[in-house]
């Protein structure tokens, strides 16, 4: 269970201020060196302000500061002895505390156990941080620390980040931090935050590793002309901003404009680069990259920053969900401005304005997250849908995540659990079924309609829905789809297999009580159904009739022949089988499995309907359902996605507001609502 | 290996290495993976690799790596027979992926061209265009670069040898140059540079030291090289300075081909 | 031999096809002229109801059992393209031109049908233009449910491609 991280309160009091020497500031960061601290701040550069590890004050950007447009970010000297005078560069805070490239796994011993990788927890002081920044850094602790799992890298090198607060006193070209509500004055997050005057610093302090910083620094109360003249600085700035962008109802209205045909225009200038993603302080998009020696010996897993702009991001076996320009920067823009509020309680985007100045053809986002949202159909007044159920202990939505930079506890790790092939066996030409023995609590607790993340070395790891629990193990049903699967299928008994999970939300088996249920599905989609046949079975008495529907490509290709029979004669279920073509020695049915439920004249104001298999599939199934009455409360679908972590940080299964591996990937059409039909979304 | 994780292929895989019009640099790399070499000569076994062994085979192979462009009507028939004896077939280098710098005569007139240079021009036997191998046959895979990048052939030898699924990320030089922290010299400088357009594998190289990216790995999937053009017409570059950009290692391939056409005639109007 | 009903199948027929999908929602009145111009048939498994290429003469539609459509394919023999099951109809190719059978029909398993012969409905459909109005549209419905699940069939949802090599 995480500890909750809490947002720092702002002080009853007001804090007490500090005044510090321009010629002292030296002395403040020779002290944050102390103890073996690494120093992190702005420093010109190749051309740039780039964030990086600086050993005295020279160090720091002294007279500089930066001309910022879209598509251009040009060095400019001031002429002045001015410290801070800089809108962010293009690296952010994330390049320390996210980095680019993280060896997460590797696979050692004899028994190739996957170990974690331990991270380093040194502590640092980020210098120069803006309070749009202070806000990213907030922002990326929901993501990475108050989900169901954190990522044990971050919350490592999250421990201990001493943050000296600097308050912008000019604004940048394309800063925006005041429609965003992230700034530019500094309330709360820092441990020390400067407002830099002509001559000096006010010192603000807001915790008590703040105040242990600057004990015994040649420090002077602040007069009030100081403390005003820092007010009057960021309240220029702020004017220099000018109005705030109407963002009021934006996140809906983006949401609701999937369709709008700004996004087609915005495709023709967009050069799917992949910039504003990396230096956005709050993308956290990785996947993870398999790193071995010829010999498969000397495995390791690295996590790397990846961007949902890539062509390979929404890649699964056979097919890919997004693969036009148009569709990768909705996702982005709808994800930053819209999706992010009902997945984390805030805004993604803080208003840095990085990604207009960094994008080389200077996209400018505050334009285009108008100009779509003028475009948005009508939005009904109240949700029409659920929300995505909150985290339990996270705090209720902030407009400003703002969050504690320490005191972060032990994140809730999801391990590798080590399974045993104890048997396998082929179901059709290239399907296989391992039955897998286990001691791990979790992996025997799973429920119908969970997945487990499967690993060998050197090997990407897959998601694989479970086909069968058992009290001593489980079984999955594979598909040969790729090398990956391929390796998996032809391990013998004896091999050891690492498995995460029991990942997802399964197939809601109470619902289906006292209800007649209709389970629709095709080809290897039968696999996962299989633990919620089980289920039901288990309390037959309990439900009223079960229909299950299941189509294949040819009658080699169906899963559980023999078990399907068994059920048949037992009468315990309905069975039809059909295919989409045969030979003459098949006597049952040849046509889609939509058309066995399009003949059936039932009353279905009692049915509840469980459907998998391929989306187009499930598509022309609901439609069949709808007709005959069946309303989206009560039909359930299983989506497949690519995904390369299974617990909600690597990003790449997103579909609108949800991530498919663990807000599903079981969900009802109630809760997909429109997103179900659209393309490339 | 151990046993547990793959069923074993005791024969090792046949690999073969063969040339057609290209500079040998793409071969050169693989020999410059000096520390893996020895590794790499134990588990596959290298028949034909007419730079490195005086082994000679014509097949048939299990992996061919293809280096070079088909420039001649003799290497035009050959690619089709080493087609045939190659159950994975890897193109190497931008000659053998979109034709190399040479495809510049693609655009130019190649008769007169080889008037100009010898004095029996109707002995030399040559074909107009220089093309790439997948015009010609499948392609299983493509390592792209001049040259190519000696991690990604150590990727693609590892992932065969393994058997995963090689990682050849199809991104732009972008993203490898923000993951190293340097400053986009684009943005920051109004310097041209094809890297938004280009295919990652370099590890961000020229723009690591300043300078453009050449396009050596060729365009990336999606590229949209008509809107980067449109941006260096902002940054003050003329059309013949812009179709030059695109005119270099990769010109054959469509996504630069098309700008330096257009942009060509838009210069010859002037 | 497929057996041939009586006469005075009428109200037995007329009852199925109340039950039957296909026509469950006719008119009673339109139901029982249908039921009129059929006759009740059974056919043993393995009996061909009509062959690919050959004259459409009947109109059927299933009442139990299973007719499979095949189609010859020269290097794969008979493919089983379709199953009609009951409630659905087989064989409209008796009301629309060239009046030919576009496959071949073969019981999957002991099977009863209802009958009607393609020239008389075709006079009684031409003659009668209320009977017209609602027997055409549930053949339409028919037909175009048909052309949905062979698109899909088409998509070939199911197919195991490998897009790399590897």
């Amino acid at each position: 269970m995480v500890t909750q991280v809490t947002a720092t309160n702002a002080s009853a009091t007001e804090p007490e201020t500090w005044f510090l020497a321009r010629q002292d500031l030296a002395t403040l960061i020779a002290r944050l060196r102390d103890g073996g601290r690494q120093v992190i701040g702005p420093t010109v550069r190749d051309g740039a302000i780039m964030l990086d590890e600086i050993d005295s004050v020279d160090a720091l950007p002294v007279g500089w500061s930066i001309d910022n447009a879209p598509g251009r970010a040009r060095l400019v000297e001031t002429g002045n002895q001015r410290t801070f005078d800089q809108p962010p560069g293009p690296t952010s805070w994330k390049q320390w505390t996210y980095p680019p490239r993280v060896t997460q796994l590797a696979w050692e011993g004899e028994e190739r156990q996957p170990r974690l990788e331990a991270s380093p927890s040194a502590p640092k002081a980020f210098v120069g941080v803006r309070a749009c920044e202070i806000a990213a850094l907030g922002v990326q602790d929901r993501v990475l620390l108050a989900g169901p799992v954190a990522d044990p890298d971050y919350v490592a090198r999250r421990r201990d980040n001493l943050v000296v607060a600097v308050e912008c006193a000019v604004a940048g070209g394309t800063c925006f931090c005041t429609s965003m509500g992230t700034g530019p004055e500094l309330r709360d997050g820092f441990d020390l935050a400067l407002s830099e005057l002509h001559d000096g610093f006010v010192v603000r302090v807001g915790t008590p590793a703040g105040q242990r910083a600057i004990a015994g620094l040649p420090l002077l109360p602040t007069t009030a002309d100081q403390v005003s003249q820092a007010q009057a600085s960021v309240a220029r700035v702020r004017a220099t901003m000018g109005e705030p962008l109407p963002m009021e109802g934006v996140p809906e209205r983006l949401i609701a404009a999937a369709e709008s045909p700004r996004w087609a225009e915005i495709a023709e200038r967009c050069l799917s680069c992949t910039n504003c993603t990396l230096v956005c302080p709050t993308c956290f998009c990785s996947s993870v990259t398999q790193r071995s020696d010829l010999d498969g010996e000397a495995a390791t897993a690295e996590r790397k920053w990846d961007s949902c702009f890539t062509l390979d991001f929404a890649r699964v076996a056979g097919g890919n969900f997004r693969t036009r320009t148009e569709d990768r920067y909705r996702q982005w823009l709808t994800h930053k401005f819209g999706t992010w509020w009902p997945q984390f309680g805030s805004s993604g985007c803080v208003g840095c304005g990085r990604c207009i100045a960094w994008c080389p053809v200077g996209i400018d986002v505050r334009e285009e997250v108008m100009a779509v949202s003028a475009t948005a159909p009508a939005v009904p007044a109240a949700p029409a849908v659920p929300a995505v159920p909150a985290v339990p202990g996270v705090p209720t939505p902030v407009t400003k995540a703002v969050v504690e930079p320490r005191g972060v506890a032990t994140p809730n790790e999801l391990p590798w659990a080590q399974a045993m092939v104890v048997d396998s066996w082929r179901e059709t030409a290239d399907v296989v079924t391992l039955r897998l023995n286990t001691d791990d609590a979790r992996l025997l607790a799973g429920q119908p309609g969970q997945f487990v993340m499967a690993g060998l070395p050197a090997v990407s790891a897959p998601p694989i829905s479970v086909s069968r629990f058992h009290g001593d193990g489980l079984e999955l049903t594979i598909r040969a789809a790729g090398p990956a699967t391929a390796q998996i299928t032809s391990l013998e008994r004896g091999a050891t297999l690492a498995l995460r999970g029991p990942l997802g939300r399964g197939w809601p088996v109470e619902m289906a009580e006292g209800r007649d249920v209709m389970i629709i599905t095709g080809g290897i989609g039968l696999a996962p159904l299989r633990p919620l046949i089980d289920a039901l079975l288990a309390k037959r008495d309990r439900i009223a009739r079960i229909h299950l529907a299941y189509g294949a490509r040819t009658p080699a290709d169906r899963l559980f022949t023999a078990e399907l029979d068994r059920l048949a004669q037992s009468g315990v279920m309905d069975i039809a089988q059909t295919v989409d073509r045969a030979g003459p020695e098949w006597l049952g049915r040849v046509g889609v499995v939509t058309q066995v439920i399009d003949r059936v004249m039932c009353s279905c104001d009692r049915t509840i309907a469980f459907i998998c298999g391929p989306e187009r599939m499930m598509q022309a199934t609901v439609d069949v359902l709808h007709e005959r009455g069946v309303p989206d409360e009560r039909i359930f679908v299983t989506l497949e996605r690519h995904m390369d972590c299974g617990v909600g940080l690597c990003g790449h299964c997103q579909l609108g507001r949800f991530f498919v591996c663990k807000d599903g990937p079981v969900f009802s059409l109630a809760e997909l609502g429109p997103g179900f039909e659209i393309e490339g979304l | 290996m151990p046993s547990t994780t793959r069923r074993q292929n005791p024969r090792r895989p046949r690999v073969g290495v063969v040339k057609f019009a290209s500079c040998d640099g793409c071969q050169l790399t693989m020999l410059d993976l000096e520390d893996e070499f020895l590794a790499i000569t134990e588990k596959f076994d290298i028949v034909e690799f007419a730079e490195a062994t005086s082994n000679r085979s014509e097949g048939p192979f299990d992996v061919l790596f293809v280096e070079g462009s088909i420039s001649t009507p003799e290497q035009a028939e050959e690619i089709v027979r080493l087609r045939r004896e190659a159950t994975t077939l890897v193109t190497i280098g931008a000659c053998a992926t979109s034709g190399g710098i040479q495809a510049l005569r693609n655009l130019a007139d190649h008769d007169a061209f080889r008037a100009a240079v010898y004095p029996s021009p109707e002995l030399i036997e040559s074909l107009p265009t220089s093309t790439p191998v997948a015009a010609h046959v499948a392609v299983d895979a493509e390592l792209y670069g001049c040259p190519i990048s000696g991690h990604q052939l150590l990727e693609l030898l590892t992932a065969l040898a393994v058997g995963r699924r090689p990682q050849l990320p199809d991104e732009a030089v972008c993203a490898e140059c923000k993951r190293l922290g340097n400053p986009c010299i684009l943005v920051a400088d109004g310097v041209a540079c094809l890297g938004p357009v280009t295919r990652t594998g370099c590890g961000a190289l020229c723009p690591s030291f300043d300078r453009g990216c050449y396009g050596c790995f060729g365009p990336k999937e999606a590229a949209n090289t008509p809107a980067l053009a449109a941006w260096f017409d902002s940054l003050g570059y003329d059309d013949e300075q812009i179709g030059r950009l695109f005119a270099q290692f990769n010109v054959g391939a469509p996504a630069f081909n098309q700008i330096v056409v257009e942009r060509r005639s838009l210069e010859a109007k002037r | 031999m497929p057996e041939i009903g009586a006469a005075g199948d009428g109200p037995r027929l007329d009852e199925n096809l109340a039950a039957a999908w296909l026509t469950h929602q006719l008119e009673p009145r339109t139901r029982i002229a249908l039921a009129e111009l059929g006759r009740l048939v059974s056919l043993a498994a393995g009996e061909v109801l009509m062959r690919e290429g050959e004259a459409a003469d009947q109109l059927s539609i299933v009442l139990e059992g299973r007719i499979g459509l095949r189609m010859r394919v020269p290097e794969r023999g008979q493919v089983t393209i379709l199953t009609v099951e009951p409630g659905d109809i087989v064989g409209w190719s008796a009301v629309v031109p060239p009046f030919r059978s576009t496959s071949t029909a073969v019981a999957l398993a002991d099977t009863e049908l209802a009958v009607f012969e393609g020239e008389a409905l075709r006079a009684a459909l031409a003659a009668d233009a209320r009977l017209a109005a609602e027997i055409y549209p549930i053949l339409l419905n028919a037909a175009a449910r048909r052309l949905e699940g062979t698109r899909l069939q088409l998509l070939d949802l199911f197919s195991q491609r490998w897009v790399e090599p590897w």
